[in-house]
């Protein structure tokens, strides 16, 4: 085994409210898809019992209200945190309004998903591809949310859902509404599967900790490439 | 809750004080000031005595006649109670006397001698691709309908082709079928929908402008919130199956015989707004559910688009290619598996010699 | 000279029709009907799910609710060749009888009877002689001084308000009105009874169906499932309903619409059983199955057709024949890509929209060019006729029972030959005799349900239920007998999808404009030589189109917007 020939730095990335925020959102995400699922295309059981002696459809519906709610509050603290987070959490780097964001995102594609270059890109948080997908991925939980609590509006008289009553005829009635919902969750398992390999896939390319760094918060970056990226104090 | 009715003329004037022969010169001094035979006076009297029914044009365009047969079976209170003693239904196809030149007269009288208080009911859309598709006596749907709307005091959709264009409006929508709403906009319209609306719905909201002299309180598609606020799901009789999981899988099979949720033969109920859980068809005797067969939604905007009705998730037909959203997900999710395998192994093959150097 | 009248909109009927007539010396010498409204329905179930299309098609017709829906499930179980389960069929014919009780009772007293009855004329009767003249037609209970007074009184409150409704503007007083004072009243009570009772007989559709109107039927059996055991499905609180809704129906046939049928029949016979016969050719499809939808023979309506008056022979009828039955669109607003001039079988048909008549509002036709929306069908280039007169005929020389013996009694009892059935009032008599058939069948199918259910509480068949086992390419046809006449429904399915979807229904052969050659149909035919008493009040116009029962949504559900599809059905 060759020894490194570059001298790594380690950095905090990942603040513990980011990471619990990751973890939770996670969670949440099974949860609901697999709730979702079920209350979709619910199993057909035989049962000698009364209806009035069992309750595990709603107890499965209850089970995903919770959820939704846990990651819809959830989701609020990480857009608020993008303004108080450190630099890596900031909402700058979702929106792509800068030049040298939209030139990362072309180099991303030619060395990551086509790798028509071998080097791999420089950036301690997320890159900007990343980025410009994750706020994709909230502009999906947005609508998620929406949708789902539009729905849930009518057995509910907390005020919360009752914010969204509108969206219903606005997308042309509660099946519509229903359908939306249910074609997104597939946006969050696929989102999940690609999620999952590419952070594999960078740990293995580029060995800087990408996997670990979402639980202990540190990434291993280049010394040359952190001075670079950010004004981290190397003493520290 | 203290009678309302409108009070006729003569009925005001009697409670205020006024007696019959004082009521019966200010009926001649009004034939006088608008220089009529003495006899009119006598017609005058007889009219605002009398004059009490609140006038009705029912309007028939691209319709099938369902909501008309829906209302005659109204059980409280029942047709002839509404049509002989609290409204006067002048122009309606379906049960009116006279035809033809006669019709039309009774149509234009109500118009002329009731300006602004005439209610119009409507059954049925109107095409507007071309408006040949819908023609009456020579003129179009569109233009009876805005001739009759001039003057009317409220408009009533009824059932799901006036409110939001039913059943020829599905996809292709050929003859370009819209509902009331869409053509008459400048006069309160009450959308009543449903395919047909239940009877004593429709009976509810005449009798709601009887009783109260104003329109029920509406949500925002119009519709009366008395009837279509609440999910036929919420109100469903077997909703208790449904928190339990209890569900019927097959049309006839064991769990259908113990009448379970019909969630999953399709049932639209969690997405209907109506009151077939509460108030039920016909008298109360029972409602698709309870009858076995699942809600097919009929009260809701688009309807006949959220078919197949007896899958629970809709069927995209695009390209030929006829799946359900699941097997579409299932599809993507499989290539994206597919993708993630190539693009692993040609991670492995291009960036081989930066991989060999961080190790 | 010829007068010209128009009668837009002819009313109590369904839909939107329009008559054009020209009068010569009192009487119709030139009719022509046009149905004035399309909505395409056709066009709409095309690449749907086959088992979806009865509720599509259901809401063609809202007054003979549940026709089109069993029509449609029978044309899909004939594609997938389904047999539905004993009780399936028999709650089937359960319903379509409630329909022909519903339909022909609500026909004669709000639809037909204002044609016969003057409503003003009977605030002249005396209540003591209606009552004595009531209890003489019938036993039914409603029939003392009082209750005929009252009756008026009510009338009398409601001519007084000046305000008439629904009654303002009618031929009263006309010299065509024919009943005396008495009989107006007793009509006029049953007419406010008969709109009573109407509501409470669809029940039996609220129990099976769970709603009427457009009650629910599904492909392969019924929805509502039996349980003796169970409150959730048919047990026998349900059938119990059903049974008491059936004893009205036939006490209030038989002691209301039948003596009032007769009683009016009475009066009229002598003019209007000479008047308005029409076509000379009737067809029947034949409905009722007891031994399933395939044995033909074993209907209680049987199956056949009628050429020129003749009783003495039936001629069998083959809806899969490509030369029997043909529509052709000369005088509709339609193109076919054959020419004007082409017939297709309904395999075959083309609906291809081609409006040209005048841009509304207009004042007149042109009967030179086409005129209708309703396409012209013929079987063997031949006009039918379609309807309770044509089933009861067909019957009659078929010679099935019990209708030859009650029509051989009814005409003895009003003392008319065969040929006064071939009019306007036969028309309306056949409709009633027909109904009293109908009573009586609903009970017998009431008795073997019940003795069916004791060993078997099959309500579907589920075998082809779900898609998987359909064949890849599938055809079929559903025919049956609506209240209004022969209907049919032809299918094709391709990969689970409806391919074609064509309906040939009874006001299409009734109502249509004439053919090329110049044959006219039944509603056209039957207005020629009608006397013509002022041409201003189109009253005998109305007497003969109402015997017909129209039913003009049904009839102008035909057309294609994009016009370019041919619909072709290979073989079949």
């Amino acid at each position: 085994m060759k020894n490194h020939t570059e001298k790594l730095v380690a950095i905090y990335v990942w603040e513990l409210p980011v990471r619990f925020y990751h973890w939770i959102n996670a969670l949440c995400i099974v949860i609901l898809c697999v709730t979702g699922f079920i209350i979709s295309n619910p199993p057909a059981m035989m049962s000698e019992t009364e209806a009035t002696f069992k309750f595990w459809f709603g107890n499965v519906r209850f089970i995903h209200f919770i959820a939704a709610f846990v990651f819809l509050f959830n989701f609020m603290f990480r857009i608020y945190w993008g303004f108080t987070g450190n630099q890596f959490a900031s909402w700058k780097n979702f929106i792509p309004y800068r030049k040298s964001q939209w030139i990362e995102i072309f180099e991303v594609i030619k060395v990551d998903i086509l790798q028509l270059k071998i080097e791999p890109i420089e950036s301690i948080g997320h890159n900007a591809l990343a980025s410009i997908i994750y706020f994709g991925s909230f502009l999906a939980f947005l609508l998620q949310c929406i949708t789902g609590f539009c729905l849930y509006a009518k057995m509910s008289t907390a005020l919360l859902p009752k914010l969204f009553t509108w969206i219903i005829p606005l997308l042309g009635g509660d099946w519509q509404v229903r359908f939306i919902h249910h074609i997104l969750m597939w946006f969050f398992i696929i989102f999940a599967i690609i999620h999952v390999y590419l952070v594999f896939y960078h740990d293995y390319v580029e060995r800087r900790g990408v996997t670990s760094s979402i639980i202990g918060g540190w990434k291993f970056i280049e010394e040359e490439v952190a001075a670079k990226e950010c004004q981290i104090d190397k003493n520290k | 809750m203290t009678n309302r009715k409108k009070l006729t003329v003569y009925e005001e004037c009697l409670k205020k004080g006024v007696s019959r022969r004082d009521f019966l010169r200010f009926c001649a001094a009004t034939a006088t000031i608008f220089g009529l035979k003495a006899s009119a006076a006598a017609q005058i009297a007889e009219a605002l005595e009398k004059k009490s029914r609140i006038p009705i044009i029912w309007l028939h365009l691209q319709e099938c006649t369902c909501c008309s047969e829906s209302f005659i079976r109204t059980s409280h209170p029942i047709l002839s109670t509404l049509l002989f003693d609290q409204v006067s239904l002048d122009y309606t196809e379906t049960l009116m006397a006279p035809a033809g030149e006669q019709a039309e007269k009774s149509k234009h009288d109500t118009m002329e001698k009731y300006k602004g208080e005439y209610l119009l009911m409507v059954e049925g859309s109107i095409p507007v691709k071309n408006e040949a598709y819908c023609c009456i006596n020579g003129k179009s749907a569109k233009q009876i309908i805005e001739e009759a709307a001039e003057n009317a005091k409220a408009v009533i959709a009824w059932g799901n082709c006036a409110s939001s264009g039913c059943v020829q409006a599905a996809n292709p929508n050929p003859t370009g079928a819209k509902p009331v709403h869409k053509i008459i906009k400048r006069k309160p319209v009450i959308n009543v929908p449903g395919c047909p609306p239940i009877a004593e719905v429709m009976a509810g909201v005449c009798v709601h402008l009887l009783t109260f002299g104003r329109i029920p309180q509406l949500d925002s598609l119009r519709r009366p919130k008395a009837f279509y606020s609440r999910r036929v799901h919420d109100t469903c009789y077997r909703r208790a199956n449904f928190d339990a999981g209890l569900f019927v899988k097959s049309f006839d099979d064991e769990n259908a015989k113990r009448g379970y949720c019909l969630y999953e033969m399709g049932c639209r109920g969690p997405s209907t707004y109506n009151s077939c859980g509460i108030i039920k068809w016909n008298e109360g005797v029972s409602y698709p559910i309870q009858s076995g067969h699942p809600c097919l939604g009929c009260s809701e905007d688009g309807f006949w688009d959220n078919s197949p009705f007896y899958e629970r998730n809709p069927t995209l037909n695009a390209y030929g290619i006829e799946a359900t959203a699941d097997q579409i997900g299932l599809a993507i999710g499989a290539a994206t598996a597919a993708g993630i395998a190539a693009h692993a192994v040609t991670t492995n093959i291009r960036k081989k010699k930066l991989i060999k150097n961080e190790e | 000279m010829a007068e010209k009248i128009v009668v837009d909109p002819i009313t109590r009927i369904e839909g939107h029709l329009r008559i054009e007539a020209e009068i010569e010396n009192g009487k119709i010498k030139e009719a022509f009907s046009s149905g004035t409204m399309v909505r395409g329905i056709e066009t709409i179930v095309r690449d749907r799910d086959p088992r979806d299309v009865w509720a599509f098609v259901g809401r063609i017709c809202g007054v003979c609710t549940s026709m089109h829906s069993l029509t449609s499930v029978r044309a899909v179980e004939n594609a997938f060749n389904i047999t539905i389960p004993k009780n399936a069929e028999l709650v089937r014919n359960l319903m379509e009888c409630t329909v022909y009780l519903h339909d022909h009772v609500v026909h004669f007293y709000h639809l037909h009877a204002l044609d016969w009855v003057d409503v003003l004329s009977s605030l002249k009767a005396d209540p003591a002689a209606a009552s004595a003249a009531a209890q003489k037609l019938s036993n039914w209970p409603n029939s003392s001084k009082g209750y005929f007074s009252d009756i008026q009184t009510r009338i009398k409150k409601v001519v007084e308000s000046g305000q008439l409704g629904i009654f303002a503007n009618g031929y009263w007083g006309h010299p065509a009105y024919k009943l005396t004072p008495e009989q107006n009243l007793i009509a006029v009570a049953h007419y406010l009874e008969a709109l009573e009772w109407q509501r409470n007989v669809v029940k039996i559709h609220t129990i099976f169906g769970g709603k009427n109107p457009h009650p629910n039927y599904i492909v392969g059996g019924m929805p509502a499932s039996i349980n003796l055991d169970e409150a959730n499905a048919i047990n026998s609180e349900r059938l119990a309903f059903v049974k008491k809704l059936l004893d009205e129906a036939k006490t209030f046939v038989d002691q209301v619409y039948i003596p009032d049928l007769l009683m009016i029949g009475g009066v009229y016979k002598n003019d209007w059983g000479k008047i308005g016969g029409g076509v000379s050719n009737y067809l029947s499809y034949g409905d009722f199955p007891t031994e399933g939808y395939n044995d033909v023979d074993s209907y209680k309506m049987p199956r056949g057709i009628i050429l020129d008056r003749d009783l003495s022979k039936v001629h069998p009828v083959d809806a899969n024949s490509p030369e029997e039955i043909k529509e052709y669109i000369y005088r509709s607003w339609y193109k076919y890509s054959a020419g004007d001039k082409a017939g297709l079988h309904p395999y075959n048909g083309e609906t291809e929209l081609n409006y040209t008549g005048p841009k509304p509002p207009y004042k007149n036709l042109d009967f030179n060019d086409k005129y209708s929306w309703v396409k012209t069908p013929r079987w063997k280039d031949l006009p039918m006729e379609v309807g309770p007169l044509s089933r009861m005929l067909v019957a009659y020389a078929a010679g099935a029972e019990p209708q030859k013996t009650l029509i051989n009694n009814t005409l003895k009892a009003l003392d008319l030959p065969a040929e006064a059935l071939f009019s306007t009032i036969g028309r309306t008599a056949a409709r009633g005799l027909e109904t009293k058939l109908v009573a009586d069948w609903a009970l017998e199918f009431y008795d073997d349900l019940i003795k069916n259910i004791e060993s078997d509480s099959r309500m579907v068949d589920h075998k082809l239920w779900s898609g998987e086992k359909w064949p890849k390419q599938a055809q079929g046809v559903g025919l049956s007998e609506a209240p209004r006449g022969a209907l049919a429904h032809f299918v094709k399915i391709e990969n689970r999808r409806v391919k074609n979807y064509q309906m040939v229904v009874p006001t299409t052969w009734n109502a249509s404009p004439r053919d090329e050659k110049g044959n006219l149909s039944a509603f056209e035919s039957a207005l020629i030589g009608t006397p013509v008493h002022d041409p201003k009040i189109p009253l005998e116009i109305l007497r003969t189109i109402h015997s017909f029962d129209p039913c003009l949504a049904c009839a102008v559900h035909l057309y294609d917007e994009k016009g370019s599809y041919v619909h072709r059905m290979d073989t079949f």
